[in-house]
């Protein structure tokens, strides 16, 4: 089992390593300090995302929510910031924490299934961020300037604030799934979820948690985001919610559940992030890109999949 | 094959939604004749063919998140190919669109089988590759077809043979002699236990290429139609990702279950209608359309919610 894993790293080492020098063949100035310092502050986001993903997919869900849960948290913020930053953060994290325990509530008591119920409560999300737009959510879109520095600020190249916060909310989720009781209870619910029931385990309970902390995983991302474009469109995370699954999987976290790392997902969301400055140097169309991105995503999850298999 | 009671229940069920609504509906509208009957079920046939595809997929066990990037791709290239051309080049497009879409869905199950990543992982991704596809053929909305060929689909003025035909054939002569068949059997069977079919003799992977590339053939025959009725195409994921999200919500309401192995594809062609009826009566109400969305998800939520309690229900 030790083993196996840092095997897939290392596998996952010499991907990173390899689109890494092609995208710096093809583009000489992405091995200056400045452009790194650029891939990791946009790997960030993703990074977060990867993150509230992963702990969902190890017990055995999916949150296909999340990409609408941090443009709703963005956009929070960006119309209430009037009110003040803290009262605007506030706003977004009790939208989190709602969404999310609905979510978990729906999986983890009625026994939905999450790919369903994450599905329509993105189209329920969307539908209520529209109406919102020129309703109840009218006002500024733009960020505050505090969360812009937050999110794009720069504190000696190649170090950002926004690398800052994902090493440590990272770490933190690292922590929790290695070194903690709720992190072991969410691979043994992912495992086998019947068998972590009759050992004691309130199953509800965890997965309640486990959606409402994908949340707000998910919101800080999305805020992020919105910090790196200065303003906050309806569809700014879109784009991201493919990424947020395809790092967890190439990461090599089973969407089965039980089995996976979140430093696993860590490097997927480093491998995509190189890649989408490889497709951006390209200067290619946007048919191209979603092409390649798509057939990469697809590769990389079944060279990993394979590789991980030859024992 | 027999249905079940509780589905007889469940299809009798959304039947009555469907006469409610569509009582409702006429009342909306000042007449209801076969102008009116003509709209709506031109309005339903890419929901209905999409659904259908999609619940013989979840059926067989797996589910397609690119089903409806399957359609638009096939809608760009026959609405691209059959702008201001004659009829014969126009039905040669569908056709090939057809067979393309088939061929599409082929791949895609031989991807799952080969690799054994999850069907959500890989049609996500390939989600991403046929909207590139789509893109390269048509990078706006446009197209066009030959108004001869349209005509078999959306009928003449004012007569709803036509579009009743499309939305009835694929049913009668795709699933009624599928459903009996050997091919249709083994795809109930590795739906409810892959171990099971395959102790039994059913070659799991052969079939699984079967089921995607006949859902393959409804998402290319939607495309087909959507060519044929709105008379142009547009490459957009925004339009897909919505038709994919229908076409889940249809099986789901159509009493398809999600662990698989479970339904047929009357219900999710019923349900059909209901998705269509909700975001069209609320415009008839000059309600934005934005909150069908809302009732839509509410509803899918709903549905699934009460369905697990009845079969938790059924197992006690």
């Amino acid at each position: 089992m030790k083993l196996k894993i840092n095997r897939s790293m290392i596998a996952l080492w010499i991907i990173l390593a390899l689109t890494f020098l092609v995208t710096g063949l093809v583009d000489s100035y992405f091995f200056s300090i400045p452009s790194i310092g650029i891939t990791l502050q946009l790997a960030a986001p993703l990074g977060l995302l990867a993150a509230g993903q992963t702990i969902v997919m190890l017990t055995g869900g999916i949150d296909l929510s999340l990409a609408m849960i941090a443009t709703g948290a963005a956009y929070i913020v960006s119309v209430k910031s009037e009110s003040g930053l803290l009262i605007s953060l506030a706003y977004a994290l009790i939208f989190c924490v709602v969404v999310g325990a609905v979510n978990g509530i729906a999986v983890g008591v009625f026994g939905v299934n999450p790919l369903i119920m994450t599905l329509s409560m993105s189209a329920i999300l969307i539908g209520v961020f529209t109406v919102g737009v020129s309703t109840f959510l009218r006002g500024s879109s733009r960020m505050p300037d505090l969360l812009i520095t937050a999110s794009s600020g720069l504190i000696l190249d190649p170090i950002t604030w926004p690398l800052i916060i994902w090493i440590i909310v990272g770490g933190f989720v690292h922590f929790s799934l290695t070194r903690t009781g709720f992190g072991r209870v969410i691979y043994a619910i992912g495992d086998n979820a019947k068998a972590a029931r009759l050992a004691g385990v309130k199953v509800w309970q965890v997965q309640i948690a486990v959606y409402v902390s994908c949340a707000i995983l998910g919101g800080m991302a999305g805020i992020m985001l919105g910090g790196q474009s200065g303003a906050v469109a309806i569809s700014l995370a879109n784009s991201y919610l493919l990424p947020s699954v395809a790092a967890v999987v190439i990461g090599g976290t089973s969407i089965m559940g039980g089995m996976g790392s979140y430093s696993g997902s860590v490097m997927g969301a480093l491998i995509l992030s190189v890649l989408s400055y490889l497709l951006a140097t390209l200067n290619s169309s946007e048919a191209f890109k979603q092409l390649v991105y798509g057939g990469i995503v697809l590769a990389l999850a079944w060279v990993y999949s394979s590789i991980s298999e030859r024992k | 094959m027999k249905l079940s009671l509780r589905e007889q229940y469940w299809n009798l069920s959304i039947l009555g939604l469907v006469i409610i609504l569509t009582v409702w509906r006429s009342n909306q509208l000042p007449v209801f004749g076969s102008y009116e009957i003509k709209t709506i079920i031109l309005g339903i046939i890419p929901i209905a063919l999409l659904a259908m595809g999609q619940s013989l997929i979840i059926i067989g066990g797996g589910i397609n998140l690119a089903i409806g990037a399957e359609a638009i791709l096939i809608n760009c290239i026959t609405a691209k190919y059959s702008e201001g051309s004659d009829f014969a080049t126009s039905l040669r497009w569908a056709l090939l669109g057809i067979v393309i879409s088939v061929i599409v869905g082929a791949v895609t199950g031989w991807i799952i089988s080969k690799s054994g990543i999850a069907d959500i992982v890989v049609t996500l991704a390939t989600s991403f590759v046929l909207i590139g596809f789509a893109l390269f053929i048509q990078p706006g909305p446009g197209g066009g077809v030959n108004l001869d060929f349209a005509k078999y689909f959306i009928g003449g003025e004012d007569s709803y043979l036509a579009p009743l035909f499309v939305l009835f054939l694929p049913i009668l002569l795709i699933w009624l002699p599928l459903q009996k068949s050997r091919l249709g059997i083994s795809f109930y069977a590795i739906g409810s236990s892959k171990d099971a079919a395959f102790l039994s003799g059913v070659n799991v992977a052969r079939t699984r290429v079967s089921l995607y590339a006949v859902g393959g053939l409804f998402a290319g025959l939607c495309g087909v139609s959507l060519t044929a009725i709105t008379q142009a195409a547009s490459p957009f994921a925004v339009i897909s990702n919505t038709a994919t999200l229908n076409s889940v919500a249809a099986a789901v309401l159509g009493g398809v279950a999600l662990a698989g192995g479970v339904g047929g594809l009357f219900g999710p062609a019923l349900a059909s209608l209901v998705l269509y009826y909700i975001p069209t009566i609320m415009l008839g109400y000059g309600i934005d359309p934005a909150y069908s969305q809302i009732i839509q998800g509410a509803l899918t939520i709903l549905v699934v919610l009460v369905g697990g309690l009845l079969r938790a229900r059924g197992k006690r």
